[in-house]
């Protein structure tokens, strides 16, 4: 283990709170902090200085997805790793709009979750196959509506493909002949592509509102 | 429109027709007395006043007992009340001395109307008509009965009997479209409201299961994840009975896997005939033990059942080949519709295998394959086998298909 990730566990639940703070210390990570809800978590990851925040989705007072929303804003160089006991497609893509920068289902195994928040940290969209169906869905629905949003170009469409069948980042680029590093790179922009998305939407909303000012 | 009444019990129309029937029992009321007050000060103009009493006490009798009578107005008291109002109108005829019925048409103008009116309300336009035809009908016999040859009535009272019979004709008509407008609107509001009160109950359901979503995440399915987890990072240790700890943790694993299906997906409105690929393969992925397999879908998916059932049977066997052969440790299924082909993968990070089909035959390992292979065939479509040695083997099929419909919303 090269070097200690600092990590704050959001959670409402304590005793699964415990189980993830165990298994991040046994692999040599720190935890900064706990959470129980998503007020305490915008609070904390602004005080608490970590650089990956660990998010579940169904919190009190203030959602998984608004907490991300925020924490995103406030310090982009935090990453936030979604993970979610439910497989709540909604939830799940709103969390992703919001700019998480990847989700992992609870079942995963300790090994998965630790390895999660490190490439997390390292910049690697962390996806799960049926994350990336749900993109590949929203994606198509995009292109049917033909509204002018920014949709995925060929080479998007044939990574995120590759993704909801299961391979692996490296696997893709061996089968495409593009670096590992380029096919992260693509995951990225769908991930961007799908927050721009998100604001657009907000956007034709204020619009629809009247509203001068765009949200942010 | 009878037996649907019968099935609702008390339904809306029959409440409305009700009212209306009540509002015609008021009619009769006034009706009779004013018959009974004309009688009384004309007493002296009768040629059989016995006849007129006892008529008079005939609609009495009558008018009461539908008043107090709870029974509703069936076909027999409809037929009754014509038969009372039909007597009335000829009694008419019979009560005035010979030739006077034109003048004095007494019992035939008012309370007869009322049969017309009740079989407007109980049998619409077309039973009120036949009412007020079959008084108009008894009308004209009046004129014989009293003593007036039909043969040579003069214009006058042709111009009477018939301005009679289309009062009674109009009463009836006008009266049943009345209750056949009220009835169908009073139809119109009940099913409206019936669907209004389903979309409640709908909404109430979805908001009780998702608060029991919340429940069961919360506690139910936080600590069963915990636990599969747990369980498994034991056994791996090797410190505690494994086996037992591995069971422990896949027995906690199923159940977080099935109520978390149960409750967390929106019940979808299955489109007729079909079934949702991606549902059943998440059904069939749960049922799989020994690798970790995950579904992943571009949308439900809705395709025809029995083309659901094919594929979801070939990807059995494909899941049924990584399991004996691939020693892998994940697989996905993954499922989408592209331009009018159905697209179904399954990929495996196992060992993978050179894929030619003469020496898996020579083997004895082509059955499988083969077999997956006729289903696809049979379903028009095609199924390719991408593997290499040590990269995992992708078994993909595809099928044409008209479409998979999107019902309203997701």
């Amino acid at each position: 283990m090269s070097e200690p990730i600092k990590v704050l566990i959001v959670d409402d639940h304590p005793v699964w709170r415990d189980g993830v703070h165990a298994d991040l210390e046994a692999a040599g990570h720190s935890v900064v902090g706990e959470a129980a809800d998503g007020r305490e978590a915008i609070a904390l990851a602004r005080d608490a200085m970590p650089e990956v925040v660990l998010m579940d989705l169904q919190l009190p007072h203030v959602s998984g997805v608004e907490a991300t929303r925020r924490i995103v804003e406030e310090s982009p160089h935090v990453k936030v790793l979604v993970l979610s006991a439910s497989a709540e497609e909604k939830d799940v893509l709103e969390a992703v709009k919001a700019g998480a920068a990847g989700y992992l289902l609870k079942s995963s195994t300790s090994e998965e979750l630790v390895d999660a928040v490190v490439r997390v940290r390292d910049g690697e969209p962390v996806f799960t196959p049926s994350l990336a169906g749900l993109v590949l869905d929203e994606f198509r629905r995009i292109a049917k509506q033909n509204t002018g949003e920014p949709e995925l170009t060929a080479r998007e469409n044939e990574v995120l493909k590759y993704v909801a069948k299961g391979y692996t980042y490296r696997e893709i680029g061996e089968k495409l002949f593009i670096s590992t590093k380029t096919v992260q790179n693509h995951v990225q922009n769908i991930l961007t592509k799908l927050q721009l998305r998100k604001r657009y939407e907000l956007m034709r909303y204020a619009l629809q509102r009247g509203l001068d000012q765009a949200p942010e | 429109m009878q037996t649907d009444e019968l099935k609702a019990g008390m339904s809306a129309p029959e409440r409305s027709r009700r009212t209306l029937i009540r509002g015609v029992l008021v009619f009769r009321w006034v009706w009779l007395g004013w018959m009974s007050i004309v009688a009384f000060m004309d007493v002296g103009d009768f040629r059989r006043p016995g006849l007129a009493w006892a008529s008079i006490g005939l609609a009495g009798a009558w008018t009461a007992w539908v008043t107090v009578s709870s029974r509703r107005w069936d076909q027999a008291t409809l037929w009754g009340d014509l038969a009372v109002c039909a007597w009335l109108i000829a009694v008419s005829g019979l009560v005035v001395f010979e030739g006077e019925v034109v003048h004095r048409p007494f019992f035939a103008t008012g309370y007869p109307l009322t049969a017309a009116l009740s079989w407007g309300v109980r049998r619409g336009p077309r039973g009120g008509l036949a009412a007020g035809a079959a008084l108009g009908l008894v009308l004209v016999l009046t004129r014989p009965l009293n003593g007036v040859p039909l043969g040579n009535l003069p214009a006058r009272e042709i111009r009477d009997l018939v301005s009679g019979i289309i009062n009674y004709l109009v009463a009836g008509g006008a009266v049943g479209f009345v209750s056949m407008l009220l009835v169908r609107s009073a139809q119109a509001l009940q099913d409206a409201t019936a669907a209004l009160v389903r979309e409640r109950e709908r909404a109430a359901r979805l908001a009780e299961r998702e608060s029991l979503a919340r429940e069961i995440h919360d506690s139910v399915l936080q600590v069963l994840a915990l636990i599969h987890k747990k369980g498994r990072a034991l056994a791996r240790r090797g410190d505690a009975p494994s086996a037992e700890v591995a069971g422990l943790a896949e027995l906690a694993q199923q159940q977080e896997v099935e109520l978390r299906s149960l409750i967390l997906r929106d019940p979808e409105r299955v489109p007729e005939g079909t079934t949702s690929l991606r549902g059943d393969l998440e059904a069939l992925a749960r049922k799989v033990d020994d690798v970790d397999v995950s579904v992943s879908c571009v949308g439900p998916l809705w395709v025809d059942r029995r083309v659901g059932d094919e594929l979801v049977a070939a990807v059995r066997q494909a899941l049924a080949n990584v399991v004996e052969h691939a020693q892998a440790t994940r697989a996905t299924v993954f499922a989408e519709e592209d331009e009018g082909r159905l697209l179904v993968s399954v990929r495996d990070d196992g060992v993978g295998f050179v894929y030619d089909e003469e020496a898996l035959r020579a083997d004895g390992k082509a059955g499988m394959l083969k077999s997956m292979k006729g289903r696809v065939e049979d379903l028009g479509g095609t199924m390719q086998v991408t593997s290499a040695t040590g990269k995992g083997t992708e078994i993909e099929l595809a099928i044409p298909v008209a479409s998979t419909t999107e019902p309203g919303g997701r």
